[in-house]
């Protein structure tokens, strides 16, 4: 009987409608940039949470085997800053390496300075030669899901950082991140957009239909379903359609 | 390369002045060092441990694989009790992973609860309620681009920490990181050969069979059969699916 009843009183607690609105005790107020001013500033409030008195944002470029960091933001704004100059640098490609094939942070000091990540920090990070001469900074690998990958790198002399800041800093570097580079793809997509139509045919190619079948499922004939992979194709700019489900699927335009 | 990461990891020399950082400390907690994870036990050590500081009672780390057709699950560590697994099976948890309720890292996390998942079947929302997931959270790793999940679960809603959730998902996909370094893990996670990888990346970028094959100085038929290699591999029905697959598991 009494644990008839217990189940019962679980039974409406999990049925409470009202657990569907979350309660968001965030301490990162949950911003995000949309100019890329307005993201310069919640970097540098970032800098002030972790002492630093530098920071760059990059892009990872490749170009065949060879990695570059691509500067887009920093300290500096609207001019590039030192930092970004030295580690965008071509002399530093097996930095741009290290970082595009990380995801944990990198760090680096000079042999005399005192480490300044705490050491339960020192043990998720990897320490690495420095990429900059007489500096000490330490680099966020971040990436969009399926997307770009980037770089914020912060320097200063009074850094320091345990294991939650060295966690919280990240994890918001990567949503800032996302709205930077989202920033970029509508600054330079001025593509068509892509139908809701067009977007379902490729979504079925995607788990491997053929245009017999998307006609089958959706109620078209094939020359349609055709017809619309073939729009879908041009607008995304692809040459192919396989080319189109990749481009699709790294944009995030289908799941 | 990947040696000399090992190797680093985890050697650097403790500060002895903590006593600044402690201060700087986001949390009024103690700091606890800790040891690089190495081994199964080690994670399972630190998913206690975030446990603890998020405030939920179950975890589990999960990794869709390959191995046994494309919608196997391999469960790395997990403190799901045996029958919750088995009510669940790997077509529950594989559907919480691809609702889309997973967050990327730094994005706000959302709960799952058995009320509204209603992308599960009736009999999985009620295995959710009995074995007490009453407030479940999917957060994707970011763990050298493997496609690999963390799951919580707290017995009463409402008591998991926000922003202790948003650093667990940082500490777990750092763990994972060295855990798949020292364990040789990886390799079941991404079954195709670098020849067969390369391949798709190309055949993804929109070049042809011919193409690829004078891009890498093979035949076009040793293209093609390594393309045909990497589609029996996911189990899919064509290029197209072969690519898409890929993708999604972060392969390419």
């Amino acid at each position: 009987m009494l644990l008839q009843s217990g189940q019962a009183d679980r039974a409406d607690l999990f049925d409470d409608p009202d657990l569907a609105v979350w309660p968001v005790k965030d301490e990162w107020p949950n911003q995000s940039a949309t100019t890329t001013s307005e993201a310069v500033r919640l970097m540098r409030k970032l800098a002030e949470r972790i002492n630093a008195s530098g920071f760059s944002l990059f892009f990872c470029g490749a170009q065949g085997e060879a990695r570059r960091l691509a500067p887009v933001l920093d300290d500096n704004f609207p001019g590039i800053s030192l930092l970004s100059k030295a580690l965008s640098h071509r002399g530093v490609e097996s930095f741009a390496r290290l970082a595009a094939e990380s995801s944990v942070p990198l760090w680096w000091q000079r042999c005399d300075s005192r480490p300044f990540l705490s050491e339960a920090a020192a043990c998720w990070a990897h320490e690495v030669e420095s990429p900059a001469r007489e500096t000490l900074g330490i680099a966020f690998p971040v990436a969009q899901e399926r997307g770009r990958h980037g770089l914020i790198v912060f320097s200063g002399e009074d850094m320091m950082l345990d294991e939650n800041l060295l966690c919280d800093v990240h994890a918001r570097c990567f949503s800032l991140f996302e709205d930077v580079s989202r920033q970029r793809v509508a600054d330079c997509a001025k593509s068509p957009v892509v139908s809701r139509r067009e977007l379902e045919c490729l979504r079925l190619t995607a788990d491997g239909l053929t245009s017999d079948d998307i006609a089958a499922s959706l109620g078209l004939s094939v020359h349609t379903a055709n017809q619309y992979l073939t729009n879908s194709t041009h607008k995304l700019n692809a040459v192919n359609r396989i080319h189109a489900v990749a481009k699709a699927l790294r944009c995030g335009l289908i799941d | 390369m990947t040696d000399r990461r090992h190797q680093s990891l985890g050697c650097h020399k403790a500060s002895t002045d903590l006593g600044h950082m402690i201060h700087l400390a986001s949390t009024t907690q103690p700091i606890e060092a800790t040891a690089p994870v190495a081994s199964r036990a080690g994670l399972a050590r630190l998913m206690r441990r975030l446990c603890a500081d998020i405030g939920a009672e179950r975890y589990m780390i999960v990794q869709p694989s390959f191995d046994r057709g494309p919608k196997s699950m391999r469960i790395i560590t997990s403190n799901w009790i045996f029958d919750a697994l088995e009510d669940f099976g790997s077509d529950g948890i594989g559907k919480i992973i691809e609702s889309g309720n997973a967050s990327g890292p730094g994005a706000v996390p959302r709960p799952l609860l058995p009320a509204t998942a209603l992308f599960l079947s009736e009999e999985e929302r009620c295995a959710m309620r009995e074995h007490g997931h009453a407030e479940l959270y999917c957060q994707k790793l970011n763990a050298d681009g493997v496609a690999i999940f963390a799951l919580f679960s707290a017995e009463t809603p409402r008591r998991i920490d926000a922003a202790a959730l948003m650093r667990a998902h940082m500490k777990c996909s750092y763990a994972i990181v060295q855990f798949f370094r020292s364990c040789g893990g990886q390799e079941a996670s991404n079954p195709l050969s670098d020849r067969e990888r390369e391949c798709l990346l190309w055949v993804s970028e929109g070049k042809t069979t011919d193409e690829v094959a004078l891009i890498l100085g093979v035949s076009p038929n040793t293209v093609s059969s390594y393309i045909a290699h990497a589609i029996q591999k996911f189990s899919a029905n064509n290029r197209a699916m072969a690519i898409a697959t890929a993708i999604r598991s972060g392969i390419i």
